[in-house]
């Protein structure tokens, strides 16, 4: 909700402080702050606070309780006033689950034009565009107070019987309507309508968007302005229907009190009467059940139970009198009667919420659980840890990948990537695919090792179940050996771990298996069993751009010791040099000849010769200096 | 510190990630977490947090006669139907803490949580409580973390929401909230080493790319 601190000012006698004070006290006592730019504070109401803080209003009534200052004037402590009714309107409402409350006011004779500049300066500072003096005192209103109000060329409606007639009821098959935005919608039987009952024409969508069957032009002169409360789920369930998600939507999928209704009404005629002139003829309220809070109790005990806290009665007070709260008290039970708009206020920890927030969660002691008797149940956990180590201290490096896959048993009703619409059914396609990656980034992170071994543990869903499973993959420079390695590997861990074989499939070419952890007996695995800690420092990006290798062998006299070599290469291999790696020593004639691989990468682009030979020219003039030592 | 760690599946039913957490069917909280669900004549939805293992445990703990104290965290998979980029991912994970016993307050939250960070970050490193709003708490917090990286200025993170366990969501599960209380906490793990380690992007986690996991220093 974009608030103006501004409009906020008109809540208080006193200065307000700056929009980054204010953002700081509401964080700390009330609600998320989105941003903060100049006058405007745009304010993140969740649903608890909705009913009541999707408004200048509410938001200014958690200011004063949050920075302990005083209301100039609360809107909704001065009662609103009896109208008179008028014959020359009735409401009718089908179905009154949907409708909790509809009051609609006849004025004759105002004067539609431009809205005074400190109108459209309130609205322009909130994001939102003027367009009537008519239109734009509801819309005010409902900014100022949080109901959703609408005005309607009265003339526009058909008279009969010497007066307008307006309906709620469902949507008819076919129905259609133009919003004010101009968009058509056919409707869905049963969608909420205002309808003109003497022409049966449909004036708006309740609760969401006006039509422009009666839209307020330059010529309009009398109005039917409406303040109603439609059922919150069933303008959620329309609006969603339609993708229609409006200001007015948003307020009354939040249900806020049908109470509301009267003290917004109140505001918007006296705003029109003020800049649009005119007569109230009288209103037509229809407000079948009307509402009223109940009260909600609770002690100091339990406010200090939940919180931890040790406040007495006194603190308590304070945080209740800041939030302008109605209560009483006997012995330690503090009782409050909720004001109307206060649809959050309905249990006791509700309570416990406003005052622990209030005087500040800061003030909350930091006290340790109580030692358990028991030891606690991580058997399962640590099984798969214990499979996790046992695959990795066997040259096994594990993966996590992505759950969607392009094929499986369970399709999502709405996926992020629409050619990875399936729960995966397997792991297999992962495995494979990152095998394959893995071996062109493999002299990069494992080294010139011979063989890329690859293993994830993750869930799969099928139609029988979601399973936890375990793959292996593995590539080898010598294609033949892979199954070979595969098998040997699988039998050490059913023999070693598992004590048993379990249900597994292979992979055609035998270079991969996914193994059925279901049967094995994971609780009983991690029983005695610590899983290996490894303490990670800072982590160092990769590039973007592919490693270059090159390859380098020496002869050095006997005694030449590994590290002397890679000494001399690492002094002249730059910075580019990612990693070096011996892969071939022996010895012959007296001699010993050191093959090294290096990698080199660069974070701004792919390396060329042209990159390399310098640093390989310096590589191999230094090895050739050392006495004994000749580049093969 | 006592926890158990609990487990749950990841395709998840309606009751046990919404209903039983008291969100209800067509209650504005549902659209605080973007849900993917399936084409199924019952649908279920990929989980959109670990709670649902909070719900699970409860209830077969209280099958089994088991009444609380309960400690438990639950690490795993979670989803949310959101675009990704650096900082946001579709599939990440969750830890999820529940301590349910008597007279279980909102100061044990903060002792454990300290006592964590602590731990994890470094002695320096302290909880603040914001006030915030998850159905399935109340009183309910978000948690910010202050954090130290060596040769930089500390800074406030955001790393979890937490509170008090909601009565009807006890009561949901056949606990009586006149006798037990309890808190709950639970945040992405992802961006939790993100901050410690500095990972750039949240996306390398589970893209299954080496150069991403033998990344680190090892100290």
């Amino acid at each position: 909700m974009k608030t103006s601190r501004k409009w906020l000012q008109n809540y208080f006698e006193a200065e307000l402080p700056s929009s980054e004070a204010i953002a700081d006290a509401l964080t700390f006592h009330a609600v998320e702050i989105e941003e903060v730019a100049g006058d405007l504070l745009d304010v993140k109401i969740l649903p608890d606070r909705a009913a009541y803080m999707l408004s200048h209003r509410g938001v200014a009534l958690e200011i004063a309780a949050s920075l302990n200052l005083v209301l100039k004037e609360d809107p909704f402590r001065t009662p609103p006033p009896d109208y008179p009714s008028t014959g020359k309107l009735t409401v009718e409402l089908e179905g009154e689950e949907k409708t909790h409350r509809y009051m609609g006011a006849l004025v004759e004779g105002v004067k539609v034009g431009p809205s005074p500049s400190w109108l459209k300066e309130a609205l322009e500072s909130v994001g939102q565009r003027s367009i009537n003096n008519v239109v734009d005192a509801t819309n005010y209103v409902m900014l100022n107070i949080g109901q959703p109000l609408h005005a309607f060329d009265a003339k526009k409606l058909k008279v009969k019987d010497g007066g307008y007639a307006i309906t709620v009821r469902g949507a008819l098959e076919g129905e259609k309507i133009t919003t004010l935005s101009g968009e058509e919608f056919v409707l869905p039987e049963g969608v909420l309508l205002i309808v003109d009952r003497n022409a049966d024409a449909p004036l708006g969508i309740a609760g969401i968007k006006g039509g422009t069957a009666a839209q307020i032009d330059e010529g309009t002169t009398d109005l039917i302005i409406e303040a109603a409360n439609f059922d919150g789920t069933s303008v959620r369930r329309t609006a969603q229907a339609l993708k229609l998600f409006t200001d007015a939507s948003q307020r009354f999928q939040n249900k806020p009190s049908p109470a509301l209704a009267a003290y917004a009404l109140r505001d918007v005629l006296a705003l029109i009467h003020d800049i649009a002139g005119g007569t109230l003829l009288g209103v037509t309220d229809v407000y079948p059940m009307p509402v009223t809070p109940e009260t909600v109790s609770v002690s100091l005990a339990k406010i200090n139970a939940l919180l931890g806290s040790s406040y007495g009665m006194d603190e308590v007070r304070t945080a209740l009198t800041r939030l302008g709260f109605s209560y009483t008290e006997t012995e330690d039970m503090f009782t409050v009667i909720p004001s109307f708009e206060r649809r959050d206020l309905s249990i006791p920890e509700d309570l416990v919420e406003e005052v622990g927030r209030i005087l500040g969660y800061e003030h909350i002691p930091s006290t340790m659980l109580p030692p358990l008797g028991t030891a606690p149940n991580q058997y399962r956990f640590r099984g798969i840890e214990r499979i996790k180590d046992f695959l990795t201290e066997r040259g096994y490096a594990e993966l996590s990948t992505q759950s969607f896959g392009v094929t499986g048993d369970i399709e999502l009703a709405n996926p992020l990537q629409l050619n990875r619409p399936w729960m995966r059914a397997s792991l297999l396609p992962n495995m494979e695919a990152q095998r394959a990656f893995t071996a062109t980034v493999a002299p990069r992170v494992l080294g010139p090792a011979s063989a890329i071994k690859l293993f994830e543990i993750g869930n799969v869903f099928t139609n029988s179940g979601e399973v936890l499973m375990l793959a292996l993959g593995i590539s080898t420079e010598h294609k033949k050996d892979a199954p070979e390695i595969l098998k040997e590997n699988v039998a050490t861990l059913e023999q070693e771990l598992f004590g048993t074989p379990v249900h597994a499939q292979y992979s055609l070419d035998g270079t991969m298996i996914e193994m059925d952890l279901a049967k094995v007996n994971l609780e009983k695995l991690g029983e005695d069993y610590a899983p290996v800690e490894i303490s990670l420092g800072a982590y160092q990006p990769f590039s973007i751009y592919p490693a270059a290798l090159r390859d380098i062998a020496v002869w050095t006299p006997l005694g030449t010791e590994e590290s002397e070599v890679a000494n001399l290469i690492l002094k002249e291999a730059g910075d580019r040099l990612v990693r070096i790696d011996l892969f071939d020593r022996f010895e012959k004639e007296e001699r010993i000849s050191y093959a090294f691989r290096l990698v080199f990468e660069s974070k701004e682009r792919t390396l060329s010769d042209a990159d390399l030979d310098p640093a390989m020219e310096r590589i191999t003039a230094a090895l050739n200096a050392a006495p004994g030592f000749s580049v093969r | 510190m006592g926890f158990d760690v609990a487990q749950g599946p990841e395709l998840e039913d309606e009751w046990h990630n919404f209903d039983a957490l008291n969100v209800p069917a067509d209650h504005p909280a549902r659209d605080m977490q973007d849900t993917f669900w399936t084409k199924e004549s019952t649908p279920r939805v990929p989980r959109t947090q670990t709670s649902s293992v909070q719900i699970r445990y409860m209830e077969e703990k209280m099958k089994e006669g088991i009444e609380p104290p309960y400690r438990i965290i639950v690490p795993g998979k979670v989803y949310r139907n959101e675009a990704t980029d650096a900082t946001h991912e579709a599939q990440f994970y969750q830890n999820e803490g529940l301590v349910v016993g008597e007279g279980i307050s909102l100061a044990h939250l903060k002792g454990t949580l300290d006592y964590f960070f602590k731990e994890y970050l470094g002695e320096e490193s302290k909880v603040r409580f914001r006030p915030s709003f998850f159905p399935f708490t109340e009183p309910s917090v978000e948690v910010d973390v202050w954090f130290e990286v060596p040769g930089k200025e500390g800074r406030w993170l955001e790393v979890m929401g937490a509170g008090m366990v909601h009565p009807q969501v006890l009561r949901n599960v056949g606990i009586d909230p006149e006798k037990y209380q309890g808190f709950a906490f639970g945040g992405g793990i992802e961006r939790l080493i993100m901050v410690k380690h500095s990972v750039p992007d949240v996306r390398l986690f589970h893209a299954g790319d080496l150069r991403f996991s033998y990344g680190f220093d090892i100290s």
